[in-house]
């Protein structure tokens, strides 16, 4: 597809005329993302009846849209009641919170709004531009890189997202072991099945993620009566007048929404590494390159611009290795890759000769969503901060009952909203114990996926192992591989050294 | 309970997954030992890989129970223990309502499991929990039945609706 005025145009025209699925999808996202706990991947779960029904450029609009406006959505608690919506709003309550208990909440809600709708529109234009390139990294990815590039993603999510890397490992493990239940690929035999016919064609999809995530977030919220401490509220009325001011002085800012949000593309476009992981790194940095460092962590307006936009930066390039490798680089990224798999949308470099309307269009949406997304900051700088109290004796049971209607829709069989339910009662356990849930789902996706690459590989060297190790790329893959997995550990092992040595030297001239 | 035991972390709910999987993993095995071996080789490598990482940290949770670092409790799994039997009868209902679907079908199914949670999650008024699922089971009904036309076991109120549509 050659890139030029008429055809950007033509992306961007097409991608307005669907601005009848992309506003409720915004309007839906804004208030998931600004719940706790209800992060896009649920409600995309929760709505998978209506995505799967539609086809399937709208469903991947109203995702997208979705995913986009929940990032924004997530910073709303995170500055007002110091409870981040969503994981990437984590960092946002460092200087949002602080800047709220020192009477500037608007400020801050101005900030983290034109942050976010400034990061995502820049990031989402240099991925459109730069997507071309980043489509042909799939002919150089063939069936022994795959196998490399998947394992690599697991890595990553257990060595960064997890904060037991083994937990992690152990959690992507079993999800790969989980994913390779059913017929195998040769003989069509089934394999760990317990007998159930319906896990024949393997562990269905939509019922693991609801279970791991949707179920598992019910019955580990009821835990708590409200998602938000009652008591922690904003206080003070806002003016249209003054939202409107805070908003215009937050473009003063750009320079750093500018770096902070391709930061945030670059870390949401490795596989495994999510919006919390950038939105911290940019704090950190915007912390390391500030005039006034001191500043950050009591409320400075720089300590709200770099998470947010980072986070928001994030969603483009979470889609990057799911479009151009059909590995997905996020838990959001792996809902959209489920239904994407259900609608018969194949990825790699066969998305982008086949469908590239569908390719490009997904980034182009993207950018069109944060440019609908500007008139919403004015009223939700007003009101958003009245949605945070709710009871989860309200909350669970609908997400429970509307979820498992997910869970049946793909193949209409009863026993996969036990599947779900099953998964619930894995996710439950793994989230109060300290695996992660993501890398269970990831492993479950991938597990298929590094079978069928693998034998391929074996099949095509006449069942040499050592195919493994035949290619630069591949090798290369390997030692980051191994670096992924050998460097927290002796780095945590150096932190914990260098820890006994401190109070040693402290202690040598006083003792 | 002595100082060191009230200091020590509770592991014993950590074991649940990884001894799970290492029970799955085993399992697989078994299912694929008569396969031909070109079947069998990727899901020995990855019981093989997942048995490893499950062995690497069973040493780790034994050492840590040797030095009196860990201990076997269960920790903080179940929750608070004054919403354990709301919790507790929640996740029965929602067993049950997979045992009722077929006969109940979706709506009376729904409105089922919404009313008898919320009346068990403590929701009263009782009637307000009524009016509540009653409101969520024809919404549901309506988005997914009517709109999207998922094809979900249709119990006595579908079958009603169709005579009456």
């Amino acid at each position: 597809m050659e890139y030029d005025l008429a055809t950007v145009s033509g992306l961007f025209g097409h991608a307005f005329s669907m601005w009848w699925i992309m506003i409720p999808a915004i309007m839906v996202g804004l208030v998931a993302g600004a719940v706790p706990g209800f992060a896009a991947h649920n409600t995309i779960i929760i709505l998978l009846p209506l995505t799967l029904a539609l086809n399937v450029e709208l469903a991947l609009t109203f995702m997208v849209s979705l995913y986009c406006a929940s990032h924004l959505g997530g910073g709303i608690p995170a500055i007002l009641v110091n409870i981040p919506g969503t994981g990437g709003a984590a960092a946002t309550t460092l200087d949002g919170y602080p800047m709220t208990k020192n009477g500037q909440a608007v400020k801050a809600l101005a900030l983290c709004f034109v942050a976010s709708v400034l990061g995502g529109l820049i990031s989402s234009i240099v991925t459109l531009f730069a997507l071309p390139m980043l489509s042909k990294v799939g002919y150089y990815i063939h069936s022994v890189e795959m196998v490399v590039v998947m394992l690599f993603g697991l890595a990553l999510i257990a060595s960064i997202a997890a904060q037991d890397m083994l937990k992690g490992l152990i959690a992507g493990a079993f999800g790969l072991m989980l994913g390779a239940m059913g017929a195998d690929h040769i003989y069509a035999t089934p394999r760990g099945t317990f007998g159930f016919l319906a896990l024949f064609d393997g562990v269905p999809l939509v019922p693991a993620l609801i279970g791991l995530f949707a179920i598992s977030e019910a019955l580990v919220m009821l835990e708590e009566t409200t998602l938000v401490k009652q008591g922690s509220q904003s206080r003070g009325r806002v003016t249209w007048r003054e939202s409107a001011k805070e908003v215009f002085h937050a473009f003063t800012y750009w320079w750093q929404i500018v770096w902070t949000s391709i930061l945030g593309l670059i870390i949401g476009a490795l596989p495994g590494a999510g919006a919390s992981i950038a939105s911290f790194v940019a704090y950190q940095q915007s912390l390391f390159f500030s005039k006034t460092p001191e500043k950050f962590g009591t409320g400075h307006p720089q300590g709200v611009i770099a998470p947010e936009s980072a986070n928001n930066g994030v969603t483009t390039g979470t889609l990057v290795p799911l479009l151009a490798i059909g590995v997905p680089g996020g838990s959001t990224a792996a809902v959209m890759m489920i239904v994407l798999q259900f609608h018969g949308v194949p990825f790699g470099p066969r998305l982008f000769v086949e469908q590239p309307q569908l390719a490009y269009g997904v980034i182009a949406v993207m950018a069109v969503s944060y440019i609908m997304m500007i008139p919403f900051m004015f009223p939700m700088v007003r009101y958003m901060s009245r949605i945070t109290v709710i009871s989860t004796v309200y909350l669970a049971p609908f997400i429970v009952a509307f979820t498992l209607v997910g869970a049946f829709v793909p193949r209409g069989f009863i026993f996969d909203m036990g599947v779900a339910v099953a998964f619930g009662v894995i996710g439950y356990i793994a989230r109060k114990t300290g695996y992660h849930v993501a890398a269970i789902l990831i492993g479950v996706i991938l597990g298929p996926l590094i079978e069928r690459s693998f034998l391929l590989a074996m099949r095509i060297s006449g069942n040499d192992p050592m195919v493994m190790f035949s290619s630069t790329i591949g090798n290369v893959l390997w030692v980051m591989l191994i670096l992924t997995l050998a460097l927290p550990p002796l780095m945590q092992r150096r932190r914990a050294w260098l820890e006994r040595q401190t109070p040693k030297s402290h202690a040598g001239p006083d003792a | 309970m002595t100082e060191k035991q009230a200091a020590s972390k509770p592991v014993g709910a950590d074991l649940i997954l990884p001894v799970c999987a290492a029970l799955y993993a085993l399992y697989y095995v078994w299912s694929v030992w008569d396969f031909p071996a070109e079947a069998q080789f990727s899901g020995i490598m990855l019981a093989g890989l997942l048995l490893l990482l499950v062995t690497i940290y069973l040493i780790r949770v034994l050492r840590g129970l040797a030095s009196g670092r860990y201990s076997m409790g269960f920790g903080d799994l179940f929750g608070p223990r004054e919403s354990r039997r709301n919790r507790s009868v929640f996740f029965c209902l929602m067993l049950a309502a997979l045992v009722l679907v077929p006969w109940l079908g979706f709506t009376l199914t729904t409105f089922s499991f919404l009313a008898s949670s919320f009346i068990a999650l403590g929701v009263r008024p009782f009637w307000r929990a009524v009016q509540i699922a009653a409101v969520g089971g024809l919404v549901g009904w309506f988005f997914f039945i009517f709109l999207l036309g998922t094809h979900f076991p249709k119990g006595p109120f579908e079958l009603l609706v169709e005579a009456l549509i």
